[in-house]
């Protein structure tokens, strides 16, 4: 009662317009390197709390721990531009920090019981070697928190061990690793150099060493860099780019590339993907793991060769085992694990034909030619299609389960309600149609031979479709879709949106990168560095409203 | 605001539990049988989504003499003890309907502006204010070890369209799905070894110090922005400390130690067994005055969970937008709902297997079942189906249906929700909704 009549079947939009809230424009204007030159206003830099992905591997890699420690932390907030690390939608409760005192007790416990572990942090045994404390604490800091500590810090955790450690050093010891692992320091990264001045100016060295390696390679700064920083070689370009070039070299940079891509194609969501199994025989429990290692084998591969953008969207190369290989009806392998395979060209085109890319962007029991064009749309094009009011949701119709899934659509396209907007997204999502809501090829839906043609409307690459190949062709002569990868980019690499025509500038830079380098998303990776945005730092003028920048007219 | 984030961690401590005496209690509705039992009064929330189905759910009859159709069905063993509340619209604002519904719904407040850009609606955020929990855990969780609990069964990713319980505007509260988790942290006091205990909380407190230290050091440093960030981190840690303050919980004749359980597991199939050991931990720890405030959270806004043991393969989400005139689809979202009602019933009963005084627990408790929307195919949330169970302590009469016409905020049930704690506030959420608390309830 009141507000509205129940029971609303059919809504009518008030105008068959279709308008985006997403700020971003089809095309981002041509923003070359000139245009930025003036400009070096680096936008907000809101506080970066470290992920699961990047805690796990700095833990790893600072003290040895065992990642899956991170196992006892709730999971990260996930803003809907689909990343992992959104600065303005992160949250702390209780569970959190709970989490976190776990976490740290454990790590701590485990590193005061291996003696050698603990003795390669400063060269000598806390524990049993009272003098070696207060240069432990020292070097577990400067690890920890990627800078030197200041005296009084220092002096604060010498006294921690020397209370906590009364009648048993360990414990003193193994309190003072607790402490740091939970202190803003680690689990932050505040940046200290730009308090109170809203100027740009440029982040210390310590700072450019940290933002350097979450960037390229997902975890702290290895002891080379740190020392670089130290040495004052990050303030020149060379200097920079040469510790950024060190950096992509090593494996932890295939894996954070592979965590970016996973994050930018929504696949976060495959593990909980729900299949109907009386549909889906072949369909387990497993299967989401076998898909996202099929997944990560083909972009470590990726990575090692040439990262392009093509080989992304249309490589007919894959990875698959026993278990893969019998699931999308590939020859099976000769030996154990996933091996290379090559599929067909006309059928397959990159992520785009793979099983962890189609699964989640599917029902549970059926193909979802809605939710695969919004994703070309929303995460390719940028540009993604207006949703239907809210509140006024029209009621789905009744499908008649023997009909082809193109053909339970149809309303989409002969109510003009509907398609006004759909007809930006199903179309596109026809062109998967031979792939059913687990990901595996099909030559007929419902007994009838499968219609893969489709549409591509309101884009800078418009064409008639057919299949997936033709749609990989098309995106990858657009410009939009290279503005659209740097643009994401861009957000992953800052933990933002993009919000002044500083960004627009630097997303510009990017996308040129990209360009010049034939679509190379390594260069597109490296050019980040020589950015304004990651070069300089201000303090905001006010408290920044979450998402601010991000509204577009209101329906 | 230039308070140091850290000033004394005791000093803060007495503060908190200088706010314990609440002297109007006894002139406020029920109050009096409170006042006279040595029992504690507890709120319980527990929330369903994707909508109901109104006909199958909206029983008939009069306030006192009714039928429960076919999804409260499941209630009927209980139907002397609870409410059933039709013609309530859930209010809110900012969002998808999902997101909007779920922010809203504990809340009465709208979302903030954020970055969960949902559908038909501009990128919104967390809610804007406390939830109805944690309004009435602030009286009722000064002295147990957990000020509240939040529980839920798979409830997914961390957005908010997977929160209905809030601290405070921007501060959700995370509802831990695991039981193991919920065992290692709720009930791990229960058999520790005291003297090991005192020392690890000792060791625990003398760590939580050092650690807030950092975030005084950190804020001097970061812009106003940055440093509220640190300071919800900040409140997070000195509740953290609060618990390790509180005596550890004696078992007595009905708190026992359950059993270890098995850890939580994202398989579909597991949903029920899970929610049932969820349960059973949320009763010990009333039972166990660990906690007087609790949530259970089945699933998420737009679940898709599949009941397969219903013989149910579709996933939820997607079945609540079939038609009105799809009589399959309306048939297996009635006994989805069904279900639900028969979790609560299981939860009702257990609370009544436990004796207080000449009653049971459940004279002492009052339980909110709720949902994100009503309508699951339009996502409307215009007579939002409303049921409560338990007395309250005295301060609620059950065995009733009311219905209610015209536009009824639920922000006034909320309110009256709050009072019926015997807490007697005069507005609850956002206040131009709240116009004041539900008539003909208390």
């Amino acid at each position: 009662m009141g507000l509205a009549p129940a029971g609303l079947a059919v809504a009518v939009m008030a105008s068959s317009g279709c308008k985006s809230h997403d700020a971003a424009p089809a095309a981002w204007p041509d923003a070359g390197a000139a245009a930025c030159a003036t400009k070096s206003d680096p936008g907000p830099a809101p506080l970066r709390r470290l992920t699961r992905f990047e805690l796990a591997r700095t833990l790893a890699d600072t003290l040895g721990a065992d990642p899956t420690v991170v196992d006892l932390l709730p999971p990260d907030e996930r803003s809907s531009d689909g990343f992992d690390n959104n600065a303005a939608a992160y949250s702390v409760s209780t569970v959190h920090v709970q989490g976190w005192l776990e976490l740290a007790e454990t790590v701590a416990g485990e590193l005061v019981a291996a003696p050698s572990r603990l003795a390669t942090l400063a060269g000598c045994d806390p524990v049993a070697d009272e003098t070696c404390r207060p240069r432990f604490v020292r070097a577990l800091g400067q690890r920890l928190f990627r800078r030197a500590l200041a005296d009084d810090e220092a002096a604060s955790y010498l006294a921690l061990a020397a209370a906590a450690g009364a009648d048993d050093p360990a414990a003193g010891t193994s309190a003072v690793i607790a402490s740091m692992l939970q202190a803003a320091d680690f689990l932050y990264r505040p940046e200290t150099g730009a308090s109170v001045d809203t100027s740009p100016q440029a982040v210390s060295d310590d700072e450019l060493a940290t933002r350097l390696s979450y960037l390229l390679v997902g975890t702290a700064p290895d002891m080379t860099l740190l020392a670089a920083a130290a040495a004052g070689q990050l303030g020149t370009d060379e200097g920079l780019l040469a510790e950024a070039d060190r950096l992509l070299a090593t494996p932890r940079a295939a894996e954070a590339f592979t965590h970016f891509i996973e994050e930018w194609w929504e696949l976060a969501d495959l593990p909980s993907a729900q299949k109907d199994t009386q549909l889906f025989r072949t369909w387990s429990s497993d299967m989401p793991a076998e898909l996202a290692g099929e997944t990560r084998a083909f972009l470590h591969d990726l990575w090692q060769s040439e990262p392009t953008l093509g080989a992304l969207l249309s490589s007919p190369r894959s990875f698959v085992d026993t278990r893969l290989a019998s699931f999308y009806g590939d020859p099976a392998p000769a030996t154990t694990g996933l091996q290379a395979v090559t599929r067909d060209p006309q059928r397959y085109a990159g992520l785009l034909t793979q099983g962890a890319f189609l699964a989640t962007h599917a029902k549970a029991n059926q193909t979802s030619p809605v939710l695969r064009g919004k994703f070309v749309r929303a995460r390719l094009l940028c540009a993604p299609p207006p949703p239907p009011p809210a509140d006024k949701v029209i009621v789905a119709p009744t499908v008649d389960p023997r009909l082809p899934t193109r053909e339970r659509f149809s309303q989409h396209a002969s109510d003009p309600f509907c398609a006004g907007c759909h007809k930006l997204m199903d179309p596109i999502g026809f062109a998967f149609e031979h792939f059913d809501a687990v990901g595996r090829w099909r030559d007929d839906d419902a007994s009838q031979p499968v219609d893969a043609r489709g549409e591509l409307s309101g884009t800078d690459v418009d064409a008639a479709i057919d299949g997936v190949p033709a749609l990989a062709t098309r995106l990858l002569a657009s410009k939009q879709v290279r503005d659209c990868v740097a643009t994401q980019w861009f957000r992953w690499a800052f933990a933002r949106r993009e919000s002044s025509a500083d960004d627009t500038c630097a997303i510009g830079q990017l996308s040129e990168a990209l360009q010049a380098s034939q679509g190379n998303l390594r260069s597109l990776i490296r050019a980040t560095v020589s950015t304004a945005t990651f070069r300089l730092h201000r303090a905001s003028e006010r408290a920044p409203v979450p998402g601010s920048g991000d509204q577009g007219g209101g329906s | 605001m230039n308070r140091p984030l850290v000033t004394s961690r005791r000093r803060w401590l007495r503060g908190a539990l200088g706010a314990l005496p609440v002297p109007w209690l006894a002139s406020w509705p029920g109050s009096a049988a409170r006042a006279a039992t040595p029992f504690p009064t507890r709120f319980v929330v527990m929330f369903s989504p994707n909508g109901t189905i109104a006909p199958q759910w909206t029983p008939r009859g009069t306030e006192t003499d009714f039928t429960l159709p076919a999804i409260l069905a499941p209630l009927a063993p209980h139907q002397e003890d609870v409410v059933v509340i039709a013609g309530v619209d859930q209010r809110g604002a900012g969002g998808d309907g999902h997101q909007v519904g779920m922010g809203g719904m504990l809340t009465g407040q709208s979302l903030n502006t954020g970055t969960f850009a949902g559908v038909g609606a501009p990128p919104a955020g967390w809610a804007a204010g406390p939830s109805v929990d944690q309004r009435i855990a602030s009286v009722l969780g000064t002295s147990t070890p957990f000020r509240s609990l939040e529980l839920g069964v798979q409830v997914g990713a961390a957005d908010n369209w997977g929160r209905m319980c809030y601290r405070a505007s921007d501060q959700p509260l995370v509802p831990e799905d695991d039981p193991a988790k919920v065992y290692a942290h709720v009930f791990a006091d229960l058999h520790a070894d005291p003297a090991a205990l005192a020392k690890q909380r000792a060791r625990r407190q003398s760590i939580l110090d050092s650690v807030l230290e950092s975030y005084t050091r950190a804020s001097r440093r970061l812009d106003a922005a940055d440093r509220q960030r640190l300071d919800a981190h900040v409140t997070a840690v000195r509740e953290l400390e609060l618990r390790l303050t509180r005596a550890p919980v004696p078992p007595t004749d009905v708190c026992r130690d359950p059993a270890l359980p098995a850890p939580s597991s994202d398989d579909n199939d597991a949903f029920a067994q899970i929610g049932a050991t969820q349960i059973d931990l949320l009763v010990m720890a009333l039972a166990c005055d660990i906690t007087r405030v609790a949530s259970l959270q089945w699933s998420r806004s737009v679940s898709q969970t599949r009941f397969t043991w219903l013989g149910i393969p579709d996933a939820h989400h997607d079945l609540s937008h079939h038609g009105d005139d799809d009589a399959s689809a309306q048939d297996k979202l009635t006994r989805i709902n069904a279900w639900y009602a028969q979790q609560l019933a299981t939860l009702i009963a257990k609370l009544k297997a436990i004796p207080e005084g000449d009653g049971t627990m459940l004279d002492h408790t009052l339980i909110l079942w709720c949902n994100e929307l009503a309508k699951g195919n339009v996502h409307s949330r215009i007579d939002a189906p409303y049921v409560l169970a338990g007395r309250a302590g005295g301060g609620l009469r059950t065995g009733r249906f009311l219905t209610y016409d015209g536009d009824v905020p639920h922000n006034n049930l909320l309110l009256a929700l709050v009072n019926a704690m015997g807490i007697p506030d005069t507005s609850f959420g956002k206040r131009e909704w709240c116009t004041g608390p539900l008539p003909g309830l208390l």
